[in-house]
């Protein structure tokens, strides 16, 4: 059962740490930044969902239930795939051809792919994750805010969202763990930058799957580790009372 | 069919494709739930190193991208010459990734019961087995259940990733497709998201639905 | 007891217990009587599906010709190109006849026969980016997948010319053509044969062939363990005796066709 018949080459995978930990700065990097808008449109999507406007709370019921019914695989596939195919079906209704024009206007950068889907994704979870925070916060303090004179938009940024930003803290960093490993489906659509893409290319040119992909797992938990510890003591500095 | 030059041969083979991340779900559920159920039980009552340790092993297994671990489980069964099939590759990896948060759902739902409730059942004289049959798994279910829904969502929608070890499951399956007609591609697509979605959103709803009705009576 | 018997039980204990020890990966095929290819199926004309989804393609053949001549079954098992060594290795799969290029980074893992083919190089564009040769890829978005060969060439001239675009890598040949089809990058170099069946196909509109791509030729071997010399050198035979006996050209002219000649496979004024 144990009757291993290969040698491990560990030294050709330490070898290429420094290519892998550059293709991890671009991981996070591409997990920030789909956080940051996540959390905004989230936001966005959670007001919109209890709207009075009907095409509004349509919108953003769609976007919710299709971000948090099909695999993330699907939404950046689609997104890298499908979406020029669809904007290229539109054009071509309206007779314009972009294409004999010389004009690429469905260029879409695996980079920017992975992104926007990852961020699709972070809003639709993170919408649901609000409103349950919104939730979390009495509407008597809105009233309490309004009679102290404050403006709607105004008492909802100042006394609402940090108290539901508070309560839904932790969700918020387990999304963006979620978004560090998310990444990883990149190499789907071409990405190979980030720390699986760069990966991916060692074991495709050295055929040495497990020493790369180990290395590779290590680095991606202490990434893990390292955003959850952090969160931890943005918490306690942020939220003690 | 619809206008295009899918063909209904497409179409069934895409549902194989289907029938095969069902399957997937399937199992990966049955075995991580058992053993999250097992590792639940364990960490909620077992001393802090017990709990620690096991607690660590199993955050391993959800701070590490699951594609990565569908590979280098993969690469590992290989090397030790098991000879295992990407299917079954993909209903391990799944399942021990499933465990993994069954454990917490498990362990949430045990100490979500109040201890006093606990004390009163074993002060009326139920063993520790009674306790945990006839209190804790009532109470627990509650907690747990809808969580556990949401898992079986997320497992069904992670399946699409045993396309890196070369399982044909929809995904894979509507990719296949794509390769020979790729003017389809969007059509193509959007009926494997359909699926995905016809599958997962009558769940999440059932699961949602529970949640609530559940909260309304405590 | 006399003694010829008991050399008789000696030589049969021996044997019953020699064989399991002795037997190597060719007795193993030949003793199951089924031969497990491993043939990546989004690659034409080497490997890809017919309509109704089976395998088809001049790998396919060739792992058809192989286990003929073993006097076995041929059974093809998918896998894409990144997991063509899982499956020799975890013996999901008994040989790779898979387009499998032997760089000599690769050889330190796995077991290379003599080419069985030899691809060279095109770039593969669309009509309407007006790229008309190698030299203006510069600067373009280009793609290619993931470790191979060409990708290998094209991302070391795409670092050296240093001039803007991007460079990308799938996992798939099918991905890098509905890339290139959507826009998503504007030219490939990729394997002429391939190129020229997909061309062919009609399946993607608008692709062209802007000349060759300067690079030595691409040769690819059917792939097994790197130990199993007992294979290996039956695979070596076995290759050999294709290109000898014109089945080679056959099955060049029944997938690539079209009046190319099949590439040779004899280094000039050298040997192998």
């Amino acid at each position: 059962m144990f009757d291993i018949n290969y040698t491990f080459h560990w030294n050709q995978a330490f070898r290429a740490l420094p290519q892998m930990l550059d293709g991890a700065l671009i991981t996070l990097q591409i997990a920030v930044l789909s956080m940051i808008i996540g959390i905004v449109l989230g936001v966005a999507l959670a007001v919109a969902k209890e709207a009075r406007l009907a095409p509004l709370r349509w919108f953003a019921v769609t976007w919710i239930e299709v971000a948090r019914n099909t695999p993330a695989l699907f939404q950046v596939y689609m997104i890298y795939f499908g979406i020029p195919a669809v904007l290229q079906l539109v054009a071509g209704a309206f007779g314009i051809n972009f294409r004999a024009m010389g004009i690429n206007i469905f260029y879409l950068d695996s980079y920017w792919a992975v992104l926007v889907g990852i961020a699709f994704n972070n809003a639709g979870y993170l919408a649901e994750t609000f409103r349950g925070g919104l939730r979390a916060v009495p509407p008597t303090q809105t009233r309490a805010a309004r009679s102290l004179g404050f403006g709607a938009f105004a008492a909802f940024r100042l006394i609402v969202l940090p108290q539901m930003f508070r309560a839904v803290f932790h969700p918020m960093t387990n999304q963006m763990v979620w978004a560090i490993l998310m990444t990883s489906i990149g190499i789907f659509v071409g990405l190979n930058t980030d720390l699986t893409g760069v990966t991916q290319e060692l074991n495709a040119r050295t055929f040495r799957t497990f020493e790369f992909f180990a290395l590779a797992a290590a680095i991606y938990y202490v990434i893990a580790k390292i955003v959850t510890g952090g969160a931890r003591l943005i918490a306690w500095r942020l939220f003690r009372y | 069919m619809l206008g295009t030059s899918v063909t209904w041969g497409d179409i069934t083979f895409m549902m194989t494709g289907a029938g095969l991340t069902l399957a997937i779900t399937f199992w990966a559920m049955l075995g991580g739930t058992l053993a999250g159920v097992v590792f639940g039980l364990i960490r909620a009552q077992s001393p802090w190193y017990v709990n620690y340790s096991m607690g660590t092993v199993l955050d391993v297994l959800r701070s590490v991208p699951l594609l990565i671990q569908f590979i280098l489980f993969n690469s590992f069964q290989s090397i030790l010459g098991w000879g295992m099939n990407p299917f079954v590759v993909g209903c391990v990896v799944l399942a021990a990734y499933t465990s993994a948060f069954c454990t917490e759902i498990v362990r949430g739902g045990i100490l979500a019961v109040p201890i006093t409730t606990r004390r009163a059942a074993r002060s009326l004289g139920m063993n520790y087995w009674q306790d945990m049959t006839y209190i804790v798994l009532p109470l627990g279910t509650r907690v747990m259940l809808p969580s556990w829904i949401g898992l079986t969502l997320g497992v069904m929608k992670d399946t699409a990733l045993v396309y890196a070890i070369g399982v044909i499951e929809l995904l894979r399956s509507s990719q296949i497709i794509i390769t020979r007609k790729p003017h389809e591609a969007l059509v193509i697509l959007a009926i494997a998201g359909l699926i995905y979605f016809l599958v997962s959103f009558p769940v999440s709803r059932l699961g949602a639905h529970l949640e609530k009705k559940w909260r309304e009576n405590d | 007891m006399k003694l010829p018997v008991m050399l008789g039980a000696a030589a049969m204990t021996l044997s019953l217990a020699a064989t399991p020890v002795f037997a190597d990966k060719l007795d193993d095929i030949i003793a199951s009587g089924v031969l497990r290819c491993a043939v990546t199926l989004d690659f034409p004309p080497m490997g890809s599906r017919d309509d109704n989804n089976n395998p088809i393609g001049f790998d396919v053949d060739t792992c058809n010709d192989l286990a003929a001549a073993l006097g076995v079954d041929a059974e093809i098992v998918e896998t894409p190109f990144p997991d063509r060594i899982p499956a020799l290795v975890s013996g999901r799969a008994d040989v790779g006849v898979a387009s499998t290029s032997d760089t000599l980074e690769r050889a330190k893992t796995i077991g290379f026969t003599i080419p069985y083919f030899a691809f060279t190089n095109v770039v593969l564009t669309r009509e309407d980016t007006g790229i008309g040769s190698y030299e203006e890829l510069a600067g373009k978005n280009l793609g290619s997948v993931a470790g191979v060969y060409e990708a290998i060439a094209l991302e070391e001239d795409f670092n050296a010319w240093d001039a803007g675009g991007s460079f990308r890598t799938f996992q798939s040949q099918a991905d890098v053509f509905l890339a290139l089809n959507q826009g998503q990058i504007d030219a490939t170099v990729v394997t002429g044969t391939v190129a020229a069946a997909t061309v062919e196909s009609g399946n993607f509109d608008g692709f062209v062939i802007a000349g060759d791509a300067p690079y030595l030729a691409d040769y690819v071997s059917v792939i097994a363990l790197r130990e199993e010399y007992g294979l290996l050198n039956y695979l070596n035979l076995f290759v050999h005796q294709q290109y000898r006996t014109g089945r080679y050209h056959e099955l060049f002219e029944k997938w690539v066709g079209g009046g190319a000649t099949p590439p040779s496979l004899m280094v000039p004024g050298t040997y192998y």
